[in-house]
């Protein structure tokens, strides 16, 4: 046994609570997309608004928080900062759910500018989104730079980076999982540098009407949109670096090799946001062929590093599959296909033909739900676990794995479907031309509505423990 | 014969003297109406975001046009019994109040009374379009489908068998791991190199030396997409350069689209008549994106946008014929 930490559990409780709702109003806007629900297509754009915005967020603080309880057993993160965390995002979603439920903004998550000035929400609901991101934006920086502080303080960044072992030395030897988070982080004050400045132009806008250039905004914009979500997926990989090895009774150390891929990973990243832009041929070409080569690239360390590390630590194993174990494992399943699918997406010649179809939401869900999802469930489930110490019902654990995996999948089959077909992403309703996207999405549906009773299955299971846990948290 | 001549002017003249003021301010009206009415309707061209305005004087009264045109929120607001049902009818995207003065609005009803009424017999109305069925999958969107099924059963299988491999647990040789890994460093190193070689002349960036056979230009805003033989680059050039109602376009030539948008971010996304994507690029303001497209298949082609930019986003549409 050993107890679990309180914030840890405040951030699985938040985790629980808003993630079913936002898996609702996925359903909701499929059901919309299949023709169901016609009187309230007008409320499709907020809703997407607010499913985009939350699940990236909620995902992104719930993988913080796992690098935050990681870091806990090595270093020591402020607490005030910890309670200014959890403080600021409630702040954060109320402005947030203010404005798309009163005053129906509906600017789409990454809000492009200068669409927020030029919807037919009211400008105040505008505002309103702009002072909820602001408000969370400064925040998780803030987070972010205590958690850089406090691994720091214990090693140095260098360290903490690896950097030694590049030198050909091993010593102090660094868990991989404090190397990718620092990574990571890293990654996460540059995202979040490029968010506070877009929220600036945005404010100089709105004060004194000084329009800004649409090109630069849209780097700025994917540069943040696309290194947040990236590094939220890498935090919950770095999960399964610290506790699938527990589970299979091997080590899983850093070396060199660790070192080098997390470090290039650190690198290219930050060049890998171009393949966004593709289709804005007024972007200097060279930064088109920079984002295929970065895009391709970024697969390389991942899958001969971290994947194949992955599975050689568990192949031949004396495993100890339970729910953890099992949801690590699939997670770096569904990272690895929607890595796939999204390195197809970064071929321009491809691009042509999938940019803004379903293809898109089709490969960044299979990676968000099936890979960050599931890591940063099995974490939330070993921890609760840890401290509850509860007999486990295997046939219960993998009933929960299968609804969870069957749903997602089938799910995500749609979506890659309609984006072979060139249905666009975004789209209310379909046109009569494109009417076979709606039979996807009421496909989609259901399968997104097995989702949800696995994922309540998994609620059950975690549930209990977490609740067990609270009584024991330090 | 002075007698003559002027009583065959007076003749011309009196019935034309007010038609010429009506017809100064149907003028007016139509580069207004190109402004700011044509984004979501047309006079006799069937519905779009909002209702065909032809015959719009014979349904509603004058004051009620008048007032409607000024302000529609209020109206709307106000549950007026025929806005509230046209917002129904039209997928409840409501019109926007355009700040126009009651005179703006008068010099616009001229307009489309005018028009309307020269075209009455022209245009039938047009039936609601029903569904199509599913068109088979064109290359390379089927090749690119195949290969991403192919490469994620490979990954699952490999994970499967690595997972089931934990029934007979055994020591593993770490070092001939590390030289397997080699090898697929190796190997994967080769495939990225050589699929960025193949894929990358495809680009579909345009190259200065083609001239290209045909240039029309395309001004995106919310929510329909303006094609014309000049550059439209702000509201104020609707009205004044003549735009095209229909394109055509020859089969095979070298077509290049100069695409900009005059208000939010808009994409330019080409349907072939099987339906799917052939080609695309971005409408951002302030910036012109030349998508070139040689179309050898004729038929008729949809224009979707592929940028959300807002609640009529889904309704964004235009299209041209090949021939
Ligand atoms: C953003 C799209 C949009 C724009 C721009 C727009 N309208 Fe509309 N209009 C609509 C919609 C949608 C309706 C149906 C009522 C509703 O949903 O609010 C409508 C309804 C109308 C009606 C009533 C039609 C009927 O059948 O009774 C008139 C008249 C009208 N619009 C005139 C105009 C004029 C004139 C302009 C330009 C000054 C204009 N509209 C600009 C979307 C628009
Ligand atoms: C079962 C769970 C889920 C369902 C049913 C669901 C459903 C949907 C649907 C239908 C869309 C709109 C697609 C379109 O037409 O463009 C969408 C968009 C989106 N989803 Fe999900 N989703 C789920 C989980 C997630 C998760 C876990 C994330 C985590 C990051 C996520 C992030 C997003 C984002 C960022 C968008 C884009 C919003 C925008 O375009 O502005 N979703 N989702
Ligand atoms: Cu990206
Ligand atoms: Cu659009």
């Amino acid at each position: 046994m050993r107890p679990a930490n309180s914030y840890t559990l405040y951030w699985m409780g938040v985790t629980f609570l808003l993630f079913p709702i936002l898996i609702l109003l996925g359903i909701y806007m499929r059901t919309v997309q299949a023709g169901g629900l016609a009187g309230t297509v007008t409320w499709f754009y907020p809703m997407m608004t607010l499913h985009g915005v939350g699940m990236v967020g909620v995902w992104y603080v719930a993988a913080m928080a796992c690098a935050a309880d990681i870091l806990g057993r090595y270093t020591e993160p402020s607490p005030a900062v910890r309670g200014l965390a959890l403080g600021g995002t409630l702040v954060g979603v109320l402005l947030l759910l203010a404005c798309v439920f009163l005053g129906k903004f509906a600017g789409g998550w990454y809000f492009l500018y200068p669409l927020p000035f030029k919807g037919e929400w009211p400008a105040w609901s505008a505002v309103a989104f702009l002072l909820s991101l602001t408000v969370l934006g400064a925040t998780w920086l803030v987070w972010t730079l205590d958690l850089l502080r406090a691994i720091a303080k214990k090693y140095t960044l260098t360290q903490a980076l690896g950097w030694h072992y590049l030198a050909g030395r091993d010593e102090p030897a660094i868990p991989p999982s404090i190397m990718i988070i620092t990574v990571s982080l890293i990654a996460g004050v540059a995202a979040l540098a490029a968010g506070v400045i877009v929220l600036v132009l945005f404010y100089q806008e709105l004060f004194t009407g000084a329009a800004s250039d649409a090109l630069m905004v849209k780097n700025l914009t994917f540069f943040f949109g696309h290194t947040l979500v990236n590094l939220a997926m890498y935090l919950g990989v770095a999960a399964a670096y610290e506790v699938l090895p527990q589970y299979a009774g091997r080590p899983w150390k850093a070396n060199k090799i660790v070192a080098i891929s997390w470090n290039t990973v650190l690198l290219i990243v930050l060049f890998a946001y171009f393949h966004h832009l593709y289709m804005d041929f007024v972007q200097p070409g060279t930064l088109q062929y920079i984002g295929q080569i970065a895009s391709y690239a970024s697969a390389i360390p991942a899958a001969v590093v971290t994947i194949f590390g992955a599975l050689l630590l568990v192949y031949r194993a004396r495993m100890r599959w339970n729910l953890a174990s099992l949801l690590f494992f699939l997670g770096l399943i569904g990272w690895a296909v929607g890595g796939m699918g999204a390195v197809i997406d970064s071929t321009i010649s491809a691009n042509v033909r999938l940019h803004n179809t379903l293809w898109v939401p089709a490969h960044f869900h299979t990676y968000m739900l099936a890979g960050l999802v599931f890591l940063v469930f099995a974490y939330f489930y070993h921890c609760s676990q840890e401290a509850a110490a509860e007999p486990e019902r295997a046939g219960r654990q993998k009933l929960v794995s299968v609804l969870m995996v069957a749903g997602a999948y089938g799910f995500f089959l749609m979506f890659y479907l309609s984006g072979a077909y060139s249905v666009p992403r975004r789209f209310a309703t379909y046109p009569a031309e494109l009417a076979h996207g709606g039979a996807f999405s009421a496909i989609a549906a259901v399968f997104a509505t097995v989702f949800l009773v696995g994922f309540l299955l998994y609620l059950a299971e975690t549930g209990s423990r977490w609740y067990k846990a609270m009584q024991t948290a330090s | 014969m002075r007698y003559l001549a002027a009583v065959l002017l007076l003749c011309v003249l009196v019935p034309f003297a007010p038609a010429r003021a009506e017809n100064e301010a149907a003028d007016r009206g139509r580069i207004l109406f190109e402004q700011k009415c044509a984004s979501c309707h047309t006079i006799g061209g069937g519905a779009r975001v909002g209702p065909d305005l032809q015959g719009a004087h014979q349904r509603r009264s004058e004051e009620w046009l008048l007032r409607f045109v000024t302000e529609p929120d209020r109206m709307i607001a106000e549950k007026d019994e025929i806005a509230v049902r046209l917002v129904e009818q039209f997928n409840r995207i409501v019109m926007p109040n355009l700040g126009l003065q009651a005179s703006e609005a008068r010099e616009l009803l001229a307009h489309i009374k005018l028009v309307g009424g020269t075209q009455a017999a022209a245009a039938p109305p047009q039936p609601a379009a029903a569904p199509l069925p599913r068109p088979d999958l064109i290359a390379p969107q089927s090749i690119v489908l195949g290969v991403f099924l192919f490469v994620s059963a490979i990954i699952v299988l490999v994970f499967a068998w690595v997972g089931f491999s934990t029934r007979q647990p055994e020591e593993v040789n770490v070092k001939k791991a590390y030289g397997f890994r080699k090898a697929l460093f190796a190997t994967a190193s080769a495939v990225v190199v050589a699929t960025l070689v193949m894929t990358m002349p495809g680009a579909p960036y345009a190259v200065a030396s083609l001239k290209a056979d045909r240039i029309v230009y395309v001004a995106a805003r919310q929510f329909d997409f303006v094609f014309s033989d000049e550059p439209i680059t702000s509201a104020a050039d609707l009205g004044r350069i003549p735009t095209m109602r229909h394109l055509d376009l020859p089969a095979n030539a070298l077509v290049e689209f100069r695409v900009t948008s005059l208000d939010v971010n808009h994409g330019f996304g080409v349907y072939g008549p099987e339906r799917q994507l052939l080609a695309q690029t971005q409408a951002m303001p302030g910036y012109v994106n030349r998508l070139r497209v040689s179309l050898a298949q004729p038929g008729h082609y949809k224009v979707f946008c592929l940028e959300y930019c807002a609640a009529g986003h889904h309704a964004m549409q235009s299209g041209f014929d090949v021939k």
